[in-house]
């Protein structure tokens, strides 16, 4: 860990990390509204039969209870962007970025190893996404007081909603930052990292609207961001050991690969 | 001491390939693509020089430096700097070398005095000549507070020096430092270096600028498609080159030169002009020219440029093999002759 290189990154980060985790508070609060207010309503409309009983899931999320419109939120596009500007566009361009444009040569020409930088990449990305994802439980909480559902909500099993977030964006950021160390180009590093996390969710999501497909929702790991199952108390301890494993083989390449490799000069 | 050793320090840039693209590439017996980028170069830099390191475009000067300062690995051949391994020390040579990339890219969101901030806390090491650079320099304390996306290529280029040597580094590598600069600043630079060579620093100087090589090092490698042509004194390399000389008399009555020791390629002209060429001691040269009315005579300097040029003219014909003799240069720190 350079601390010096970690203050850096936080001076560089921190106004996008506040309004990341403004927008994703702000989006956290809007869903308990939301299930306070058209849930039923939604629910009647399902149970009419005018909408087919498939669609009444996506990726594990709904708005028929308190649980479900919370994993809706984190199952969501606008959340999965929101924080995938950390864990895809700043890891992918913290390194393959940097050498494309050759600022990482002036860095790598300090005493710094390629694995204390790479370190110190990781631990950053990974406390900005515990910031926005703590962002995302404060949202949580705030709209379920304002919606008089607090009751509802468990809040004793949040801080295991919480690592259960990070845990799959742990993973996703560490298989960005694998792909970044691996590319002297961003273009390849982006592509790869984002091939990934949308065949990823698109099986998950899939899954979830296609019973048919229900045996693909495994291998994609949005799967084990399981809200609904945390806050229920149910929590499937197998999936977050899963994402942890996922998280560590990218961390165990990044290591092995990026000391290995020739830095030639950027173009 | 030797600040700086490479022995027979070689480095082969491969392209990786999918299993499948080695069989398609086997099948078609097509070569692999690799690239000898550097070949069994074997040179010592003492402590305390100036030395010049000089190459066209692709003749294997940044991967030299790249390979010093760890972003590259060796193919073979091993080289130290300051004592230690370049494999096996990276780090700790880092700490005490500083380095001007070519064409350096700088954090453009930062100002001038923020990035060599950053820049000085990463090194580790307290930016002891910051003050005096930027004032040699002319970056006033106005211009470091502006952020480094409104610098010129030239100011950009000042920041890219004073980075590397702000923390007094023992060894200094600068790749085509003059680049950007005008000439005023060019000649401030001159001015840094030979203070930095009078504290006792180490400069390991990159370039293709022949002029200011000449007027700058102490010693120069020359390297050609990865291999090294010459390893010289940079006076030495001038002393053995040939000299245009052009001489006129008032009575016609021209000196004979044939037989003069380093008097060659000798011309009359109708006009009563003689031109020649002279290499080495002039003496018996102007002796020779004793008891002739000599109206002009002019001997025109050597410059670094012509040796540079009858070098690669030399080693012209090579084409990918090794230059003959290339080792026994190659292969030593002290001055010698030029291989090929």
């Amino acid at each position: 860990m350079s601390w010096t290189f970690f203050k850096h990154l936080w001076r560089s980060q921190r106004a996008k990390l506040l309004i990341v985790s403004v927008a994703i508070f702000g989006w956290s609060t809007f869903l308990p509204v939301i299930y306070q207010s058209f849930g039923s309503q939604m629910k009647a409309l399902i149970d009419s039969g005018v909408i087919p009983k498939q669609f009444t899931s996506f990726g594990g999320g709904d708005v028929f209870s308190l649980g479900g419109s919370i994993a809706l939120g984190y199952i969501h596009p606008i959340s999965i962007i929101l924080v995938s500007i950390f864990a895809i566009g700043l890891t992918t361009s913290a390194v393959a970025g940097e050498r494309q444009r050759g600022t990482l040569e002036v860095v790598l020409a300090r005493p710094l190893s390629r694995r204390t930088l790479y370190a110190t990449l990781f631990v950053g990305v990974l406390l900005f996404i515990g910031i926005v994802l703590a962002a995302a439980i404060a949202g949580t909480v705030v709209g379920s007081a304002a919606s008089g559902l607090l009751g509802e909500l468990a809040a004793e099993r949040l801080p295991l909603l919480w690592l259960n977030g990070l845990l799959m964006w742990g993973a996703i950021a560490a298989i960005g930052l694998a792909a970044s160390v691996s590319f002297d180009r961003l273009g390849p590093a982006i592509g790869v990292t984002v091939a990934i996390v949308v065949v990823s969710y698109f099986l998950e999501i899939l899954g979830s609207l296609w019973p048919d497909a229900q045996g693909l929702q495994p291998y994609s790991l949005f799967h084990y961001l399981a809200a609904r199952e945390v806050l229920a108390g149910t929590t499937d301890v197998a999936g977050l050991a899963l994402l942890a494993g996922v998280a560590l083989a990218a961390i165990g390449w990044a290591l092995v690969e990026f000391p290995r490799r020739d830095l030639a000069a950027p173009s | 001491m030797d600040a700086l050793t490479t022995t027979a320090l070689t480095k082969r840039y491969g392209h990786r390939e999918l299993p499948i693209q080695r069989l398609a590439r086997r099948l078609g017996r097509q070569p692999s693509g690799d690239v000898l980028a550097l070949d069994d170069l074997s040179i010592s830099v003492t402590e305390g020089e100036i030395f010049g390191f000089l190459g066209p475009n692709g003749a294997g000067k940044s991967t030299m430096i790249r390979l010093l300062l760890g972003y590259l690995h060796p193919t073979a051949g091993s080289a130290t700097v300051l004592g230690r391994d370049i494999v096996r020390d990276s780090v700790e040579i880092r700490r005490r070398v500083g380095y001007l990339p070519g064409g350096i890219a700088l954090y453009d969101s930062l100002t001038g005095e923020r990035l060599l901030d950053y820049l000085g806390e990463l090194t580790g090491r307290p930016p002891t000549r910051r003050a005096e650079l930027l004032d040699r320099l002319e970056m006033s304390a106005r211009t470091m507070r502006r952020p480094v996306r409104d610098y010129s290529r030239g100011m950009r280029q000042k920041m890219g020096i004073i980075q590397a040597l702000q923390h007094d580094p023992e060894l200094a590598i600068l790749d085509e430092p003059t680049e950007g600069l005008d000439p005023l600043m060019q000649r401030a630079f001159y001015g840094i270096l030979d203070d930095l060579r009078e504290a006792g620093r180490t400069i390991f100087f990159s370039s293709h600028v022949l002029s200011e090589v000449e007027r700058v090092c102490d010693r120069v490698a020359i390297v050609r498609r990865g291999r090294l042509v010459a390893l010289e004194d940079v006076a030495r390399l001038l002393e053995r080159r040939k000299r245009n000389v052009e001489l006129r008399v008032a009575d016609g009555d021209l000196p004979r030169l044939e037989g003069v020791p380093g008097v060659s390629a000798i011309a009359r002209t109708a006009d009563g002009r003689l031109t020649c060429q002279l290499e080495g001691d002039v003496g018996p040269f102007l002796a020779a020219l004793a008891g002739h009315s000599i109206v002009d005579l002019t001997i025109e300097p050597a410059h670094l440029e012509e040796a540079f040029l009858e070098l690669y003219e030399d080693t012209e014909p090579d084409d990918g093999e090794p230059a003959t003799a290339a080792a026994s240069a190659g292969e030593t720190g002290e001055a010698g002759e030029a291989v090929a």
